[in-house]
């Protein structure tokens, strides 16, 4: 860890906490949208770390997710229950997720499909999770409707984001640096 | 353009045969076996798919089942023969095990055949 | 030895949270569940009725779909047992008093040691301004609204003065005794609830 710091340019503490912000401003944005369904999600606030996929390097990116995580954690004051550990698994698996599909499989994938897999990566650990924690074996009864609602608002999600890459000049202007 | 096309479209149908998978959930659980006790007028069920051990307290006293790995047997009885424990262990649904002297009734029932009113008619 | 307000309540927070974890006590779980919820008012928390009550209701009728015990009534051909019933509301009441306790121990907003910590204010420095900024941004191209917002952040110069709003008044005697006995009271109901002396359902 120490010698990949080393041989890397100094992290960008202050561009990594300003994305890490405004993930914590979609997810307040998000919780003031009404849902009809007390599970569902959109994930507004993986917008940055989509964005941060192609701005960031390794490091700062596992930084950011951490950031993400303890934020929302600390914003909900779910942070010492075991609500962090969904947050934690699902954000983990799915930054996970679409950081391998973007830097292998760019050429074939766009930004719907990384935020399609990651959603899918994010519900699939979180139902597995409540299996264990929550609901025990009928947990795979809430798995077909929490599965496409994720689907939906993955697709929504990730068009937004191609849309945001290609006309935010703010954007264009940090990946092309 | 074209070939992000081809990717998208190949996590798109991944996603979407894992979500048809996810609908077999529904059947799985329905037609579970159960276990059925009876202990004079009262009714109790148990999920043979989890292990539980339970006590039943009848007429001359305590017994006691075991559900291990989808299998139950009487684990202990107050009663003097203890045909009931001897009987072992049962797992499919319509095998049963009585211990008379204690007015215990034990059967294993499949959801969905339960509208048959099976317990009802063996036992009574 | 010195501490701060902030962080005597999240260690307080800490030695309480396996007093809930460990608890078999259905009747236990609601009473510690009880005290957290009062607990957090009293520190300027929330209580919403409804988001608990959808974690109660469905976590229980989750559980009901593996009978256990005795049969209550029965819709349909499905069974209504009182163990399920009772295994689900303890789980939901285990959920609800850690999601209160949770809030209850960042109340304070503690303050986390080293690099992190630093990384960590500054994300809350910035959010912050965000929820400041956006008020004076016009939102109608969605995009461009978040250009701009961007834009206005990175102009902030964080090197000034950052005023923290973590509590980092010490902790005096009576903040102690007032956390050892919320300690006091929660490892107290485990005990009355794994010794029996409270009531068990079902």
């Amino acid at each position: 860890m120490r010698s990949l710091s080393k041989s890397r340019p100094p992290m960008r503490l202050e561009f990594i906490a300003l994305l890490g912000a405004f993930a914590l401003f979609l997810s307040t944005v998000e919780y003031l949208i009404p849902k009809p369904v007390p599970f569902m999600r959109i994930g507004l606030a993986n917008l940055p770390i989509m964005i941060g996929l192609g701005l960031l390097n390794p490091a700062e990116f596992i930084v950011l997710v951490c950031l993400k995580i303890l934020g929302q954690a600390l914003i909900s004051g779910t942070l010492f229950s075991y609500v962090v550990l969904f947050s934690f698994g699902g954000t983990v698996s799915s930054a996970l997720v679409m950081y391998l599909l973007y830097n292998l499989g760019s050429r074939w994938v766009s930004m719907v499909g990384i935020s399609i897999a990651g959603a899918m990566a994010s519900n699939i650990v979180q139902l597995v999770l409540s299996r264990y924690l929550l609901f025990g074996e009928s947990a795979w009864l809430i798995a077909p409707p929490f599965l496409i609602m994720g689907l939906a608002t993955s697709i929504i999600l990730g068009i937004f984001t191609q849309q945001f890459m290609k006309r935010s000049v703010w954007y264009r202007q940090k990946a092309s640096l | 353009m074209k070939r992000t096309l081809v990717g998208d479209l190949a996590i798109l149908l991944l996603s979407l045969a894992v979500i048809v998978g996810s609908f077999g959930s529904y059947g799985d659980i329905k037609g579970k076996p159960e276990v059925h006790v009876r202990v004079g007028n009262q009714a109790f069920v148990y999920d043979l798919s989890v292990d539980t051990l339970a006590v039943f307290s009848g007429p001359i006293g305590e017994t006691s089942i075991e559900i291990v790995g989808g299998k139950v047997h009487v684990h202990d009885s107050d009663c003097r023969n203890k045909v009931c424990i001897s009987a072992g262990w049962i797992s499919r649904p319509g095998q049963w095990i009585v211990c008379l002297p204690n007015n215990v009734f034990i059967m294993i029932e499949g959801r969905l055949t339960t509208d048959e009113g099976g317990v009802d008619e063996i036992a009574f | 030895m010195s501490i701060s307000r902030a962080n005597l309540r999240l260690s307080i927070g800490l030695l309480m949270l396996p007093a809930i974890l460990l608890q078999n006590n259905l009747v236990g779980v609601a009473l510690q569940a009880s005290y957290i919820i009062i607990l957090a008012l009293a520190y300027g928390r929330r209580f919403k009725l409804l988001p608990n009550l959808i974690i109660l209701l469905s976590v229980s009728a989750a559980h009901l779909l593996q009978p256990n015990g005795l049969r209550l009534f029965s819709i349909g051909t499905f069974p209504i047992t009182a163990g399920a019933l009772a295994l689900g509301a303890r789980k939901a009441l285990v959920l609800i008093g850690l999601l209160y306790l949770s809030q209850y121990m960042v109340t304070g907003r503690p303050t986390f040691p080293g690099k992190l910590g630093k990384i960590i204010s500054l994300q809350f420095y910035y959010f912050e301004r965000i929820t400041t900024e956006w008020k004076n941004i016009q939102k109608k191209p969605i995009i461009g609204a978040l250009d701009t917002l961007l834009f206005t952040l990175e102009r902030i110069d964080t090197t000034g003065d950052r005023s923290t709003l973590s509590q980092t008044k010490p902790a005096d005697r009576r903040d102690w005794m007032i956390g050892g006995w919320h300690v006091g009271v929660l490892w107290g109901l485990y005990f009355l609830g794994s010794f029996g002396v409270l009531p068990v359902l079902a």
